[in-house]
C-alpha cells in the first residue's frame, strides 16, 4: 500500500473517539486496564501521526496538504473534508502529544474511571477535529463536540466549585460559538455560490462593511477562547476546579483553538478588515500581558495563578498575529506551541504539588522543597521556561514576537514604541509573580504544619517522565527554533504575502478605516 | 597553522565541556538522586576536569590570539522567518580570548576550593552541578558575535545566580535575596531588550560594529535624532547597570551575598558582574560616538564607586563588606568606559577578578573556619565583631588576605595599583571631578580594607565572647522584626532561631579558637596570590602589552614602543603619587582607629551620627524601594484583582443571574444538562442547512 495516500487524517482524528466506544465491553475490576487501554491508544495515534506527517507532510509546501474529501451528506453538499497546513500541523502534533501526556497524567484518577478515559478519548478526536478539518460546518461542529468532554471532565471531577466553573464555561464557550455558527453561515451564502469549504471561503471576495461584522463576530467567539481579556472570567474559575489532566488539556490545547481560529479565519478569510481591526488586536494583546500579570500576583490561589499567567502569555499571539510581519506572524504560532507544552507542564506540576499539600493556597504552603526536591527542580524549571528563559521555547517566541512587531512597517512609531514598552514592562512582572510563587511554595524553612498533616513523598518515576517529555520539546525549540519554525514557514509566509497585498490595496483604495479615531493607529503599510 | 585552525573549529568546545557536565551530573540528580548524591567525588572530580580542559583551550586560543591571529567568527542560521535570519555562534577575538582566560581560571580556582568550602554539605553534587552550568554561560556569554546572542547568555547567568544565591533554600535571607536579584535584573533587562530592539529596529543588525557604524551614519545624514540614538544606548546601558550592580539597580549584589561563598567569590565578583562592564566594552562602536550617553555612563560608574565605598566603611559582615567594595570597584570600571578608556577598564576588571576573587574565597576561609567555633550560623560566622586575631590560626588566610587588601588599595607594585591608577590617569584627561570622586574613593577604599583586615586577623580573638553573640542575635531579630512590619512578623521564625541559636551553644561547640582551612581552599588562596601580586605588571605605564592587545574595536594598533615613548615620567609620578598618597592615609587612619586604637571609631560614629547612619542604612535605598516598589506593585496586583473579581466577573455573573430568574434557561441552568445544549445546537445547524438547501 502507498503510505502517502493512506487516509491518515481521518483515521487519526476517528480512532480516538472509535476505541473510546468499546470501552463499556472491557472487562475491568479498579479501573488498571481501562488507563492503560486508554494510554495506548492515545500512544497509537500520536504514533500514526507522527508517521503520517513524515509519510505525507511536504515542508516546502504551504498550501493544504494531506487533504481527504469524502461526501456526507450529497444533498446537502456536506463533505468530511479535511487536510493540514502549516498553521494546524503543528498544532494537530501538539495535541497527540499533550493528550497522550493527559492520560499517563490521568494515573491517580480513580472515580469512574470508565467515563473519565472515554471522554478524554472523546476530547482527543474533539480537538485533532478542529485543527484537521476543512469545512465550516464541520468545523463549529467539531466545535461543539469538544466542549461537552470539557464540561462533564469539569462537572464530574473538578474542584469544589465544579459546577458553578462548568457552567460558566459551557455558557461562555456556547455564547461564544453561536457567532461562529452565525458568521460562518452569513459567508457561506454570501455571493454567487454556496460552500462551506474554508479555501473557496477564503478565496471570496467580501466588501469591508460585510468582513468587519464578520471579523467581529469571530473575535468575540475566539476570544472567548483564547481568552482575551474581558472575555476570560470563565478561564480562572475552570482552570481552578479542574483536575490537572484536564488542566493540561485546558491550557495546552483548547486555548490554542482560539489562536488558531483567530489565524485560520479572522486573518487568513478576512484580511481586509485583519488591515482595520488589527491595532486594536494589539491593545488588547498588551492588555492580556499586563492585566495577567498583575492578578496574578494577586492572586493567593495556585491555580488561579497559573491560570491568569496563561491569560497573559496569550497576549503575545494577539501582537504576533496583528504584526503583519512574517516573524511576528511566525512568533504568534510558535509561541501557541510553546505555551501549549509549558502550560501543560506547569499545570501538571501543580497537580503534582496538590496531591501532596492537599491544598492550593500559597500561604499554607512554604519549604517543602526539602521534602521534595524532585518537584522544587522540575517546578523551577517550568517556571524559567515559563517566564521566557533564553535555551527555552518560550523565549524564542516572545523575542519573534518582539523583534517582529517592532520592526513592524504597518504601525506609526509612537504607537509601536509604546506598546513595545508595555510588553516590556510584562517581562519585567512575569518573574515577579512567578519567582514569588516558587518562594512561597519551596523556599523557606521547614513547614512543620504540613508536615504533621501531609505526606510529602518526591516526585514518582512516572511523574519525572512526563515532565522530562515536556522539557524535550520546550528546550529542543529553544535551542533550535528552526525544527519547529520550518513546518510551517511556507504557510505563514504566503498568509503575510497575502495579507499585506490585501491590506495594501485596501490603503491605495482609501476605502474607511472605522479605527481611525484611534489616534495612534497607523496601519498604513508602504508601498512596494 | 592546521593546528591553529582547528583550535578555532572547536572553540565551541570552551562552554560546551561545562555544559555537558553540568547536564549530566543534573540528569543523574533528578532521575537517580540517591546514587548520584552518594557519588561526590567522582561527580566533583568530573566536572572540575571538565573545567580545566577548557581552561586549557582557552589558554590555548589566548596565546594563539596573542600571536596575532586573526580574530575567528563562525555562525549558524538559529531562527529565521522568510528572509529574515537571527544568527548564532562565536567569535574569538583579544578580548574574548582574554575573558576566556579570565572567567575559567577563577572558575576552575573556585571549583577547587568549593571542594574543600562545600565539604560537609548535603547539596555538594547540586552546588557543582550549578557552578558548571553557570561557567558554561559566562563563556558563552564572552565568546558571543552579537547583542542578542549576548542577551541570551545574559539571561542564563542571570538564572544560575537566581539558583545559586538560593542555594540555601531554607534560609529565609537566601529566598528573598535571589528573587530580589532576579527581579533586579530583569528591570535591567526589560531596558536592554528594548534598546536592542530600538537599535535593531533603526540599523537591521545585531553585530556590534555593524550596528556602530550605521547608527553614525544615520545621524550624520540626519536621518535618526542623535537625542533619540542616544536613549537607545542609554536603554542598553540599563543592562548593564543592573549586572554590574551601578546605581541604582545595585541593591541586589550586597542581598546576593546569602549564597555560598564560593560562588560570591566566582559570580558575584570576579565574573557575571563583570559582564556588565564586558557588554559595555563590545558596545564601544555605539557608545563612543553619543556624547551623552558616555557622560551617563562615566557618571554612573562614578557615583556608584563612592557610593559603594562610603557604605562598606559600616559594614560588619564581611561578606556584606566586600560585597559593597565589589560594587565600588565596577563603578570604577564603568566610569572607566564612560571617560573612553576602553583598556583600563578591562585592565582593573582582570585585576579586580584575581583579587576580588582572592579576597572572597580568603573571606570564605575565614567563616570556614570560624563556624569551627561559633556553628553553623551566617549571622555570627560572619560577622568582623566577632573574629579578630585570626593571623596566628590562620595564617595563608591571613597573608593572601592581606596581599589582596593591598592590591584594591592600590599600593604598588600589586596589581591594583596599576590598573586604577591608569584609570585615575585617564579620567583626569576627562574630567578633573571625575577624578576628584575617584581619588576620594580610592582614600576610603584603602580605609575599610584596612579595617576590615586588622578587625578580622590583627587583635585579640573575640569569637566566644558571650556578650557580643548575644548582641548580635538580638540585633538580628530587631532588624527581622522591622523588615516585615510589626503585623507580618512570623513568630514561628523567630521561635525557630531561637532554638537554633541554643543548638550552636550546645552542640556545635567544636572549639575555642579557629584552623587553617584544608589544603583544597588554601591551594586556590595561594594559587590567586599570584596574579594579585604580579598581573599589574603586564600594564604598566612604560610597557604596556595589556594596551597593545586590549584596544577599542576600530582604532588603530598603538604599538608597545609607541605607548612608551608617550610616557611621562612626571605625570606618572604625580598620578600615580597622589592616588597612593590618599591610601596611605586611608590606611593610617585605619591603623589608628583599630590596630593601635588611639583613635575612637565609635566617638566618632556618634560625632557624624546622620552620615554614620547613611552609610550604616545602605542611604535608605533598600527602605524606599520597598515602600515605593515592592508594596507600589503589590497594592497595584490587589487593586487589578479587586477589578478583575468585582467588576469583570461581577458583570457576568450579574448577567447570568438575570437571566436565571427571568428566562426559561432557569431549568436548564439547574440541571446543567450539556446533552440537551448539544442537541438544541445541533437541530439548529441541521435546521439552517436545511433551510439553505431549500432556498
Amino acid at each position: 500500500m502507498d503510505l502517502a495516500q493512506f487516509p491518515w487524517l481521518t483515521v487519526t482524528t476517528l480512532l480516538p473517539i472509535t476505541a473510546a466506544l468499546l470501552i463499556p465491553f472491557i472487562p475491568d475490576q479498579n479501573g488498571r486496564t481501562i488507563r492503560w487501554y486508554a494510554l495506548t491508544v492515545g500512544l497509537i495515534d500520536f504514533v500514526l501521526l507522527v508517521i503520517g506527517f513524515c509519510q505525507g507532510y511536504d515542508l516546502q509546501g504551504s498550501g493544504l496538504q494531506m487533504a481527504e474529501s469524502y461526501t456526507w451528506v450529497a444533498q446537502l453538499d456536506l463533505r468530511w473534508s479535511v487536510g493540514v497546513d502549516g498553521l494546524s500541523m503543528p498544532l494537530v502534533l501538539l495535541t497527540g502529544f499533550i493528550s497522550t501526556l493527559a492520560i499517563l497524567a490521568s494515573w491517580p484518577v480513580t472515580m469512574k474511571p470508565r467515563l473519565f478515559y472515554f471522554l478524554m478519548l472523546a476530547m482527543y478526536s474533539g480537538q485533532l477535529g478542529v485543527f484537521v478539518v476543512q469545512d465550516m460546518l464541520l468545523f463549529f461542529f467539531m466545535w461543539e463536540l469538544e466542549l461537552i468532554p470539557v464540561y462533564l471532565l469539569l462537572s464530574i471531577w473538578g474542584g469544589k466549585r465544579r459546577l458553578y466553573a462548568a457552567t460558566k464555561f459551557i455558557l461562555y464557550t456556547a455564547g461564544g460559538s453561536l457567532f461562529i455558527l452565525v458568521a460562518a453561515l452569513a459567508m457561506a451564502f454570501y455571493g454567487d455560490t454556496v460552500t462551506f469549504d474554508m479555501g473557496a471561503l477564503a478565496a471570496k471576495d467580501y466588501p469591508l462593511n460585510f468582513q468587519l461584522f464578520m471579523y467581529v463576530a469571530f473575535l468575540i467567539a475566539y476570544g472567548v477562547k483564547l481568552p482575551i481579556i474581558p472575555l476570560h472570567t470563565w478561564l480562572p474559575d475552570a482552570h481552578g476546579e479542574a483536575t490537572a489532566p484536564v488542566h493540561m488539556l485546558l491550557a495546552g490545547i483548547l486555548l490554542k483553538m482560539g489562536g488558531y481560529a483567530l489565524l485560520r479565519m479572522n486573518v487568513g478569510m478576512l484580511p481586509e478588515a485583519h488591515g482595520v481591526i488589527a491595532p486594536l488586536l494589539v491593545i488588547l494583546g498588551v492588555v492580556n500581558i499586563i492585566y495577567a500579570a498583575l492578578t496574578s500576583f494577586a492572586q493567593r490561589n495556585l491555580k488561579r495563578k497559573i491560570a491568569y499567567s496563561s491569560i497573559s502569555h496569550m497576549g503575545f499571539v494577539m501582537i504576533g498575529l496583528a504584526s503583519f510581519t512574517n516573524l511576528g506572524l511566525s512568533g504568534a504560532v510558535l509561541q501557541m506551541v510553546s505555551h501549549g507544552l509549558i502550560g501543560a507542564s506547569l499545570f501538571f506540576l501543580v497537580g503534582a504539588t496538590y496531591d501532596r499539600t492537599h491544598t492550593l493556597i500559597l500561604s499554607e504552603m512554604g519549604g517543602v522543597g526539602k521534602k521534595m526536591p524532585k518537584i522544587f527542580a522540575m517546578f523551577t524549571t517550568c517556571s524559567m521556561a515559563s517566564l521566557a528563559l533564553p535555551g527555552m521555547s518560550g523565549f524564542v517566541a516572545e523575542l519573534m514576537v518582539f523583534v517582529g512587531f517592532a520592526t513592524s512597517d504597518a504601525y506609526s512609531f509612537n504607537f509601536k514604541l509604546i506598546m513595545v514598552i508595555l510588553m516590556a514592562i510584562g517581562v519585567i512582572l512575569t518573574p515577579i509573580y512567578l519567582l514569588s510563587m516558587l518562594r512561597e511554595i519551596f523556599y523557606g524553612p521547614e513547614n512543620k504544619e504540613l508536615n504533621e498533616k501531609e505526606v510529602l513523598i518526591d516526585a514518582e518515576p512516572r511523574e519525572v517522565f512526563i515532565i522530562a517529555c515536556l522539557l524535550v520539546p520546550i528546550i529542543g525549540f529553544g535551542l533550535y527554533p528552526k525544527l519547529l519554525t520550518q513546518v510551517y514557514d511556507a504557510t505563514t509566509l504566503q498568509l503575510t504575502d497575502h495579507l499585506r497585498e490585501k491590506v495594501l490595496a485596501l490603503n491605495e483604495n482609501g476605502s474607511i478605516q472605522p479605527l481611525a479615531w484611534l489616534p495612534l493607529t497607523a496601519p498604513a503599510l508602504p508601498r512596494g | 597553522m592546521e593546528s591553529i585552525e582547528a583550535i578555532y573549529e572547536y572553540a565551541w568546545l570552551v562552554p560546551v565541556l561545562p555544559l555537558v557536565g553540568a547536564a549530566i551530573v543534573g540528569t543523574g540528580l533528578v532521575s537517580y538522586s540517591q546514587t548520584t548524591s552518594t557519588l561526590r567525588r567522582p561527580a566533583a572530580v568530573f566536572i572540575v576536569s571538565l573545567t580545566g580542559a577548557a581552561m586549557v583551550l582557552s589558554f590555548l586560543l589566548f596565546f594563539s590570539q596573542f600571536q596575532g591571529q586573526e580574530a575567528y567568527t563562525r555562525t549558524i542560521d538559529w531562527a529565521s522567518a522568510g528572509d529574515f535570519h537571527l544568527t548564532m555562534g562565536y567569535t574569538i577575538d583579544h578580548l574574548a580570548s582574554l575573558m576566556l582566560v579570565i572567567v575559567t581560571t577563577v572558575a576552575f580556582l573556585v571549583m577547587v576550593y568549593t571542594d574543600g568550602y562545600m565539604a560537609h554539605d548535603p547539596g555538594y553534587v547540586r552546588f557543582y552541578a550549578y557552578l558548571s552550568l553557570f561557567s558554561s554561560s559566562m563563556l558563552g556569554l564572552v565568546i558571543s558575535p552579537n547583542l542578542l546572542q549576548v542577551y541570551v547568555f545574559w539571561e542564563l547567568v542571570g538564572m544560575c545566580s537566581y539558583l545559586l544565591i538560593g542555594f540555601w533554600y531554607e534560609r529565609k535571607g537566601a529566598a528573598d535575596a535571589c528573587q530580589k536579584a532576579f527581579v533586579t535584573n530583569r528591570v535591567g533587562d526589560f531596558g536592554l531588550l528594548l534598546g536592542m530592539l530600538a537599535i535593531f529596529w533603526a540599523t537591521g543588525s545585531f553585530e556590534f560594529d555593524v550596528m556602530g557604524d550605521r547608527l553614525t551614519e544615520l545621524v550624520t545624514t540626519g536621518s535618526l535624532n542623535a537625542g533619540l540614538v542616544s536613549i537607545f544606548a542609554i536603554l542598553v546601558f540599563l543592562g548593564p547597570m543592573a549586572k554590574s550592580a551601578q546605581f541604582p539597580l545595585h541593591v541586589w549584589l550586597p542581598d546576593a551575598m546569602e549564597g555560598p561563598t564560593p560562588i560570591s567569590a566566582l559570580i558575584h565578583a570576579a565574573t557575571m558582574v563583570a559582564a556588565g562592564v564586558f557588554l559595555v566594552a563590545r558596545m564601544f562602536p555605539v557608545f563612543e560616538e553619543l556624547e551623552t550617553v558616555m557622560t551617563v555612563v562615566a557618571w554612573t560608574g562614578a557615583f556608584t564607586a563612592f557610593m559603594g565605598a562610603s557604605i562598606a566603611i559600616t559594614q560588619n559582615d564581611i561578606k556584606k563588606g566586600l560585597a559593597y567594595s565589589t560594587m565600588s570597584q565596577l563603578g570604577y570600571m564603568v566610569m572607566a568606559m564612560g571617560v573612553g578608556a576602553y583598556g583600563a577598564g578591562l585592565f582593573h576588571l582582570m585585576t579586580h577578578a584575581y583579587f576580588k576573587a582572592m579576597l572572597f574565597l580568603g573571606s570564605g576561609s575565614v567563616i570556614h573556619g570560624m563556624e569551627g567555633v561559633v556553628g553553623h550560623d551566617p549571622v555570627l560566622a560572619q560577622d568582623m565583631r566577632l573574629m579578630g586575631g585570626l593571623r596566628k590560626h590562620m595564617p595563608i588566610t591571613a597573608i593572601t588576605f592581606l596581599i589582596g587588601t593591598l592590591a584594591i588599595c592600590g599600593i604598588p607594585p600589586f596589581a591594583g595599583f596599576w590598573s586604577k591608577d591608569e584609570i585615575l590617569g585617564s579620567t583626569f584627561a576627562v574630567s578633573p571631578v571625575l577624578w576628584g570622586i575617584g581619588w576620594l574613593t580610592a582614600g576610603i577604599t584603602a580605609f575599610y580594607m584596612f579595617r576590615m583586615y586588622f578587625s578580622t586577623f590583627e587583635g585579640e580573638f573575640r569569637g566566644t565572647d558571650k556578650t557580643i553573640q548575644m548582641q548580635l542575635k538580638r540585633e538580628q531579630l530587631m532588624a527581622m522584626g522591622a523588615s516585615l512590619g510589626p503585623g507580618a512578623m512570623n513568630p514561628q521564625e523567630l521561635t525557630l532561631e531561637e532554638s537554633t541559636h541554643g543548638d550552636g551553644h550546645d552542640d556545635h561547640h567544636h572549639s575555642e579558637t579557629p584552623h587553617e582551612s584544608p589544603f583544597a581552599m588554601t591551594f586556590p588562596l595561594m594559587a590567586l596570590a599570584v596574579p594579585s601580586m604580579l598581573i599589574g605588571l603586564v600594564g604598566t605605564p612604560f610597557a604596556n602589552y595589556f594596551e597593545a592587545f586590549i584596544h577599542p574595536p576600530g582604532e588603530e594598533l598603538s604599538g608597545l614602543a609607541e605607548s612608551a615613548e608617550a610616557f611621562d615620567w612626571n605625570e606618572f609620578l604625580i598620578m600615580g603619587g597622589s592616588s597612593v598618597g590618599i591610601g596611605l592615609i586611608g590606611i593610617t587612619l585605619a591603623v589608628m582607629m583599630y590596630r593601635t586604637r588611639v583613635i575612637d571609631p565609635a566617638a566618632i560614629a556618634t560625632r557624624i551620627k546622620p552620615f554614620y547612619q547613611l552609610s550604616k542604612n545602605k542611604w535608605y535605598i533598600d527602605d524606599i524601594y520597598e515602600v515605593v516598589f515592592v508594596q507600589g506593585s503589590r497594592k497595584l496586583a490587589k487593586q487589578v484583582l479587586e477589578i478583575d473579581v468585582r467588576i469583570v466577573d461581577g458583570i457576568v455573573n450579574l448577567a447570568g443571574f438575570v437571566t436565571l430568574v427571568t428566562g426559561e434557561g432557569l431549568k436548564y441552568l439547574e440541571t446543567g444538562r450539556a446533552q440537551f445544549y448539544a442537541l438544541i445546537v445541533f437541530g439548529a445547524v441541521l435546521g439552517l442547512v436545511l433551510l439553505s438547501g431549500v432556498t
